[in-house]
């Protein structure tokens, strides 16, 4: 594990009959400093709720690479390009 | 509780007024300066990810800030003469926060022990009967929360390793003392009369004792607080020798010239309107 630990993904709604949306990416050593992290950098709406999860934990389905390192099309830069 | 409340300064009892305008200026003095000390890492923090949460943090410190200190005015105050022009020495803020400070580990001291033990007297002030603050207060604690998470998650970080483990236990132990004595001492006639009148909830032992049970799990792991069953204690007693001066909450002194500066926005100072 790097010094900055490893990547969560961001995903966050505005309203409760929103879906959530993938809003970015943070790099962090913890969980806890991950939802920090994620809620002071994507700070743009006023989430009704956001959450984290380890990029580790999504399991790609029809692609052989690894989720979210393919780009987005929001052009957002992934939080980790290793 | 079938209290009324006070709707303004001037529907204050005798004798509390003082206290509670003395008790926001020091809060404020302190957010002012923590905010400037968490905008000092904005760019040496150890990822860009942790220089945007001293961001958002330091804009959080200076939001509250300017917040209390035009809640003076309501006390007979001028709120732009207390932010623009005192002299170092009448700042009612952390000994703490006198300067800047020279490694991560001393910055996670005022971010976890610090900004905690404020957030602690912003928790007795929730049901305040004062309702101008009251009123301030669930808006701010809920932006501390994050503050909170930050310094512990850092924390937690540091405790994984030896060498972190023993930097931590080096700034926690130097800034312990002013913690502890940062709410007052346990006769402190401030908390003691706002208690007394339901404007604070508890008094200095009180609100110390609570700061104890939020800080105390993580600051076991450096040997300053244990578990005594029904509540965490502190391993070191308070020492007050050095001229704590009720007025200030802290010793005396004030912050050094560049952070006074920063502090007033002297730099600023041409580009103020009226």
């Amino acid at each position: 594990m790097s010094g900055n630990g490893q990547v969560y993904e961001v995903f966050a709604r505005k309203k409760r009959a929103d879906r959530f949306e993938h809003v970015g990416a943070v790099s962090a050593p913890n969980e806890q400093l991950a939802r920090v992290y994620a809620w002071q950098t994507y700070d743009e709406a006023k989430w009704f709720e956001m959450t984290v999860a380890p990029r580790d934990a999504f399991a790609a389905v029809n692609r052989p690479q690894a989720p979210f390192t393919l780009g987005d099309p929001g052009g957002r830069a992934p939080a980790d390009s290793r | 509780m079938t209290e009324s409340g006070f709707r303004s300064a001037e529907d204050l009892p005798e004798g509390v007024s003082g206290h509670l305008a003395n008790l926001i200026l020091a809060l404020a003095d302190n957010k002012r300066l923590l905010g400037i000390r968490y905008s000092d890492w904005i760019l040496g923090a150890p990822s860009v990810e942790a220089g945007i949460a001293c961001s958002a943090m330091a804009q959080d410190e200076w939001g509250h800030a300017r917040i209390l200190y035009a809640m003076l005015r309501d006390f007979g105050h001028d709120p732009s003469a207390l932010e623009h022009e005192r002299a170092s020495d009448e700042y009612h803020s952390s000994e703490l926060l006198d300067r800047d400070v020279a490694s991560w580990e001393e910055f996670l001291a005022l971010n976890f022990l610090w900004d905690t033990a404020l957030s602690v007297q912003f928790e007795m002030l929730v049901e305040s009967r004062y309702e101008p603050i009251h009123y301030k207060v669930r808006k701010l604690l809920e932006e501390e929360r994050f503050h909170f998470d930050h310094g512990q998650g850092w924390t937690s970080r540091l405790l994984s390793a030896e060498g972190g483990r023993v930097a931590l236990a080096e700034a926690f132990g130097a800034a312990w003392n002013a913690c502890l004595r940062g709410f007052g001492p346990d006769d402190d006639p401030l908390s003691g009369t706002l208690a007394a009148h339901g404007i604070v909830r508890r008094d200095a032992a009180g609100a110390r004792a609570r700061w104890l049970e939020r800080v105390g799990p993580v600051a076991a792991e450096t040997g300053l607080a244990r578990d005594a069953g029904s509540e965490w204690v502190s391993t070191r007693e308070p020492v007050w020798e050095d001229r704590w001066l009720a007025r200030r909450r802290a010793v005396e002194g004030g912050p050094d010239e560049d952070s006074l500066a920063r502090v007033r926005g002297d730099r600023n100072r041409e580009l103020l309107m009226d």
